[in-house]
């Protein structure tokens, strides 16, 4: 009798220090409410190969112009972007750079920033006899997948004028609304029909599985599992397999929503990446998994 | 005698009847266009309709407002749709808010200038039309429709 008090009494200890452990800080209570996590944009010089990135701006004052007239536009619609000048320093200062490669600098910044979606900016000064010009090309990425969000190109128009930097800012008014404008349904179409993730799915040098191994209950090869349970999570079923090989699967564009279907919290690739962790789990296999930014990479060990 | 007055009655009614398939119906007209935009403002030339000069002019800013809500303006800056192409969804969705704004006169408050460009001309029908130049403050229009909900603010 004295034994079952005992249990029941540990027992209630464990519930009461599970609850303790994951239920919420009062300091951070908001009482249910969910803001959406926005994405991190990133304005960007254009450079051409061979450019150094990190003196680009410091030699082109156009450049920096156009950049801080596309930031302000952002800043007009209340939207905050990741400062490019501001993490150069901060990746300079950290050594980031590892690569003589521009490209790969660029690449790096990118990675470093955090940024979901980066803009790049690219200034052409036209100098002539009828006048001269600046023409601005505007491109808006996602910085997991690549997809285009919004293209524009912008033009101050001809002036017998030698002052580029009022040029540059009216290449930029020409099309930087129309831009937003392209944008923001981009935007809205992620949040109504979900954001892009790849899934990279590979195997362990060690590892006693392939794609063909049959596997589970019902014994189907494991890419035909994986695809099964891709075609039932993917938001709304839209996912798209890049291609299978005996020792890989990429999904290259996988959607998850915005936010948690049954909860309405906010949803990452982090907890698809925990989902899928958990399918593994459920075949019997090692998995193994990394998230970098919108890319979940799998393990199989 | 009663006769007569059967037959008297179908021709009146027939005439009527005659009368009201001919008669000119007013079109709804969205006659407006792009005339320059700077800094977050837009101006639009529209005509309006109406019964005098100031319902034409009414008529010519609801038009004006219309077309920047459901079609957008080719050449400016608002090409596509500030809310949807898609109006009577919209303004049924978003009932109260158009009635504050139409109705109530609120769209008032975005209007920066409303110049009349021509005099009221006369159509068949009694009905008056009129040219305005309406320059309208886009920012604040845009932002009023983020905090009203109608349209998401920019981001997710």
């Amino acid at each position: 009798m004295k034994n079952k008090y005992l249990i029941l009494a540990i027992l209630l200890l464990q519930t009461s220090l599970i609850n303790t452990a994951f239920c919420q800080n009062s300091a951070t209570n908001s009482g249910g409410q969910v803001v959406s996590v926005q994405p991190k944009i990133m304005v960007i010089p254009y450079t051409k190969e061979g450019e150094d990135l990190r003196t680009v701006l410091e030699n082109d004052e156009n450049k920096r112009i156009a950049i801080a007239k596309i930031k302000e536009a952002f800043d007009s619609r209340g939207f905050t972007t990741v400062d490019f000048v501001a993490k150069l320093k901060a990746a300079k200062d950290n050594n980031v750079f590892t690569s003589d490669n521009q490209t790969d600098i660029k690449s790096q910044i990118i990675q470093m920033s955090g940024a979901d979606v980066y803009v790049q900016a690219e200034v052409i000064v036209e100098k002539g006899q009828s006048g001269n010009s600046v023409k601005l090309i505007l491109t808006a990425y996602e910085a997991s997948t690549g997809n285009s969000l919004s293209n524009k190109v912008g033009e101050s128009g001809k002036f017998y004028t030698e002052d580029f930097n009022k040029l540059a800012s009216k290449a930029v008014e020409s099309c930087v609304e129309d831009f937003l404008n392209i944008m923001q349904i981009k935007f809205t179409d992620i949040v109504n029909n979900g954001k892009s993730v790849i899934v990279d799915i590979s195997f362990d040098a060690g590892s006693q599985y392939k794609m063909s191994s049959e596997i589970g209950s019902d014994g189907l090869p494991l890419s035909d599992q994986i695809e099964m349970w891709m075609e039932k999570n993917a938001f709304k079923n839209n996912y798209h397999i890049q291609g299978t090989t005996d020792l890989k699967m990429i999904f290259d564009d996988v959607k998850i929503p915005l936010k948690d279907q049954a909860t309405g919290n906010n949803y990452n690739p982090n907890k698809f990446a925990l989902e899928l962790f958990k399918f593994f789990k459920g075949l019997g296999l090692q998995p193994g998994k990394d998230v970098k930014g919108s890319t979940i990479y799998i393990t199989i060990k | 005698m009663k006769k007569l007055h059967k037959i008297s009655s179908l021709v009146i009614v027939t005439l009527l009847l005659i009368t009201t398939g001919c008669s000119m119906k007013t079109l709804p007209s969205a006659e407006v266009n792009y005339l320059s935009g700077k800094e977050g403002t837009i101006t639009m030339r529209a005509i309006g309709i109406g019964s005098n000069q100031e319902d034409a002019i009414v008529d010519a800013e609801k038009n004006a407002f219309n077309v920047i809500f459901f079609r957008g303006l080719p050449e400016s800056e608002q090409k596509i749709a500030l809310i949807g192409t898609n109006e009577t969804e919209e303004k049924e969705k978003n009932k109260d808010y158009f009635n504050k704004f139409y109705k109530d006169k609120r769209y008032k408050t975005f209007v920066m200038s409303s110049i009349p460009t021509s005099d009221l001309t006369k159509h068949k029908g009694g009905k008056k039309s009129i040219a305005i130049d309406v320059k309208i403050n886009l920012v604040a229009l845009r932002k009023d429709l983020e905090q009203n909900n109608i349209i998401r603010k920019f981001g997710f």
